[in-house]
């Protein structure tokens, strides 16, 4: 079963990268980026390698904490698991979950991450060898239950998210996880503004690592240090404990695949409405109007509530900049005037994670296109959904921002270049999503799963989308950097140009972008089903 | 009047690829009648709907609705359609009463008359209980009742219909042919693909047979059967399985 399941792996990777050419050139950019990180890594051995046995048992668990917070994070944030093993695909073979486990682990194992991952541990891991023989058989284990532990942490993280988003709970559990994530960085940011960067790397960070070392999230790196230093009891029990961790990641896991084996997801369960909110919509002000654009507005909002796939990207948009004030400001010591970044890239994050709207509708699409020439419409009711949540969730950043900095004087510029840059990014990112579509992932499906054929195409129009609403952003806020750098008389011209230019670049996109799916109404639906 | 065909198909082409799905169609299906488009797996019968309903745009070709083209004025030919594509998604988040509303409000209907006629289309395909129920917890033959509410809301003169009995029970079958009967009665269209040949036989008046991305036959149903049966008629024109090996293996004794 292990050969069958690596073998579909494999197949499928081969047919796509006959299939779709840029596939190929994706793979190759990784594989070159893993190669010219190489010399970097021996490098780092070699700095490593002329440590003492205690220093060195420290780095190797700061490193191995860091790559486990970024396996279980980032296949939340940029949908990256490649789903063609997805459980849910051998539902219909009845297959036992014992059957397939052993190879969906397998190749779990044979993604270009996780290869790249065990040569880097390998490397880092041979300069045990100075220490012996037995030493380094404690390192070669304890660090191959290290990436065992990182790489089902990452499945299991991704399968359970999964299954909170397409509960019953969804919206309390994105809103508990957006409250956790900004309070798990509260006390590291306090810390770090306290204490200044250098105070705490001095004391704290050697505490923390301390406790990491007697935790799974860094005993299996921790254990050749206790070798090294004659004390095998720690070295064992740390295997053990690690080892264990394993074991219990594996087990939860397995029980999800079994359970997405038996459960069909994305179900309502049997949820009623007894209000048609399509036809009698509750009220709200920046509702559009018109029948067409109303009715697409109802069922945004709608999904922007309940569907596990725009839940995910709501809980998505404050990671950066929470990251950025909570992290790199007390870490680079900055003035507190930078933390008017976080509300204009708030604002950017918002706007720039619509590019791919449209596809968010997979081949249910097909109503809109029916029903007339109605591209005008449903763009104008697709936008105003984001922006009746996003609008105040920007201008209520410019007011917390301000409330810190305590510069008042500095609000109406704030509050303009903010306005703009989500005008500009959501108009940039509406005609994005109707001329740069690639497949989301479908209604019901993990919202964390990319596609099958989507990851290279997503990078370019990614990378399209992001290039111009970079290219057009500097302008709205340039005038506010004058503002806060020249005189504040600026900050009224930046309120002003802010808000002219966020409007019209707004209406602006919506109208291109609504022209060009009436013109490309043929083709949406091909592009992204 | 009646010399304007309800749906024209001229050169209609797409290719996918290495694959020529559709090789120039030529159909012309008269107004007021109740058209079948049979065909193998694989015929190009889908494609030819999603190109004929401004689904799919073709490589060549035109379609004109009621005299309307479709590719070149849509507004003013796709409220002349109602449409129900086979194997689409639908949006699962709404319930089958705000689906119905939404496809109603698509099409620029008032609030009241859309109530109206939500409130008819659940009651007439018996999904009365259903209707505050969300789409994504719907049975297949629920969601094809459903689509073909949406399709009905804004009363078109032309019906395109791909596979619309799929998977619904006879009761809810016998009340969807009904109101296509009673449809077709009114002066309406309606166009169908389907692959019982039994059910082409017993509602259509004129059938179309597909093949290869080709029209093979076309005409009123008797001129396209002869003298025997749709379905001896169909395996002729397209041909039988080629290799008919027994699957001895398969016998239970």
């Amino acid at each position: 079963m292990v050969a069958t399941v690596v073998a579909i792996r494999l197949a499928t990777m081969r047919h796509l990268l006959r299939r779709d050419w840029w596939r190929a050139v994706v793979l190759g950019l990784g594989a070159l980026w893993a190669l010219a990180m190489l010399p970097s890594v021996l490098i780092a051995r070699s700095a490593l390698a002329g440590q003492d046995a205690g220093i060195r048992a420290d780095a190797m668990v700061a490193l191995v904490a860091v790559l486990t917070l970024g396996w279980v994070t980032v296949p939340l944030v940029i949908s990256g698991l490649d789903n063609s093993l997805e459980p849910a695909r051998f539902r219909s073979l009845g297959v036992s979950a014992r059957t397939i486990m052993p190879g969906l682990l397998v190749a779990a194992f044979l993604t270009l991450p996780a290869l790249f991952l065990a040569l880097l541990l390998a490397a880092l891991g041979s300069v045990w060898l100075q220490d012996g023989g037995g030493v380094l058989a404690v390192a070669t284990v304890g660090l191959a239950l290290m990436l065992a532990s990182m790489i089902l942490a990452a499945r299991v993280s991704a399968a359970w998210a999964g299954r909170l988003l397409s509960s019953r709970r969804a919206k309390l559990a994105t809103a508990a996880a957006m409250a956790v994530g900004v309070a798990a960085m509260a006390p590291i940011a306090l810390v770090l503004f306290r204490d200044g960067l250098s105070d705490v790397v001095a004391e704290d960070i050697a505490l923390v690592l301390e406790r990491l070392a007697d935790t799974p999230l860094g005993a299996g790196a921790a254990a050749p240090g206790a070798a090294a230093e004659g004390d095998w009891l720690g070295a064992l029990w740390r295997l053990a404990l690690q080892a264990g961790w394993v074991l219990a990641l594996l087990t939860v896991w397995q029980q999800n695949v079994a359970r997405s084996l038996v459960a069909p997801v994305g179900r309502g369960g049997g949820a009623r409405r007894h209000h048609d909110r399509v036809l009698d919509p509750a009220r709200s002000a920046g509702a559009p109007r018109d029948a067409a654009a109303a009715a697409v507005y109802a069922r945004l909002a709608r999904a922007w509530t309940s569907d596990p796939r725009y839940l995910a990207s709501l809980a998505g948009v404050l990671l950066l900049p929470v990251t950025f004030f909570a992290l790199v400001m007390p870490v680079f010591d900055l003035d507190r005037r930078w933390a008017y970044v976080v509300p204009l890239m708030l604002a950017a994050t918002i706007g720039w994670g619509r590019h791919n709207d449209v596809a968010f509708d997979s081949s249910a699409l097909w109503l809109d296109i029916v029903s007339g020439r109605l591209g005008g419409a449903v763009m104008r009711g697709r936008l105003a959904a984001v922006a009746g949540w996003a609008l105040p969730l920007v201008i209520v950043a410019c007011l917390g921002t301000l409330a810190w900095t305590g510069r008042w004087h500095d609000a109406p510029g704030l509050v303009g270049a903010s306005v703009g840059v989500l005008g500009v990014s959501l108009g940039v990112a509406a005609v994005s999503a109707v001329l740069l579509p690639y497949r989301a992932p479908a209604p019901g499906a993990s919202p964390f799963g990319a596609e099958v054929g989507a990851v290279g195409a997503g990078l370019a129009a990614q990378l399209v989308s992001s290039i111009a609403a970079m290219s057009l952003v500097p302008f709205v806020v340039l005038p506010f950097v004058l503002a806060l750098t020249v005189a504040t008389a600026w900050g009224w011209v930046a309120c002003l140009a802010g808000i002219v230019a966020g409007v019209a670049a707004y209406a602006g996109g919506l109208r291109l972008a609504g022209s060009l799916y009436d013109r490309r109404s043929g083709r949406l639906l091909a592009a992204i089903a | 009047m009646t010399t304007v065909p309800a749906l024209a198909l001229r050169g209609l082409t797409k290719r996918f690829g290495a694959t020529l799905a559709v090789d120039g169609i030529d159909l012309d299906i008269p107004a007021g009648s109740f058209y079948g488009v049979v065909g193998p797996n694989g015929a190009g019968k889908t494609t030819t709907l999603s190109m004929a309903t401004g689904l799919l745009e073709p490589d060549a070709g035109t379609v004109t609705v009621l005299g309307a083209d479709l590719w070149a004025a849509p507004e003013s030919a796709k409220p002349l359609l109602g449409v129900l594509p086979d194997g689409l998604h639908t949006f699962d988040r709404l319930t089958g009463a705000e689906l119905i509303s939404y496809a109603g409000r698509l099409r620029g209907l008032d609030r009241d008359t859309v109530r109206a006629r939500r409130d008819d289309l659940l009651a007439a395909l018996d999904l009365e209980q259903a209707g505050q129920v969300l789409v994504m917890d719907y049975s297949a033959g629920m969601t094809k009742k459903v689509g073909l509410a949406c399709a009905l809301v804004h009363a078109p003169r032309v019906l395109v219909l791909d596979e619309p009995f799929e998977a619904v029970d006879p009761v809810s079958a016998g009340a969807i042919r009904r109101i296509l009967a009673a449809f077709v009665d009114s002066g309406g269209t309606v166009v169908m693909s389907s692959h019982v040949m039994a059910l082409v036989e017993r509602l259509c008046d004129h059938v179309a047979v597909v093949g290869g991305g080709r029209v093979l036959a076309a005409g009123t149903l008797g001129d396209v059967r002869g003298g025997g049966d749709l379905e001896e008629r169909f395996v002729e024109l397209v041909g039988d399985v080629r290799d008919q090996r027994d699957l001895t293996w398969l016998r239970q004794s």
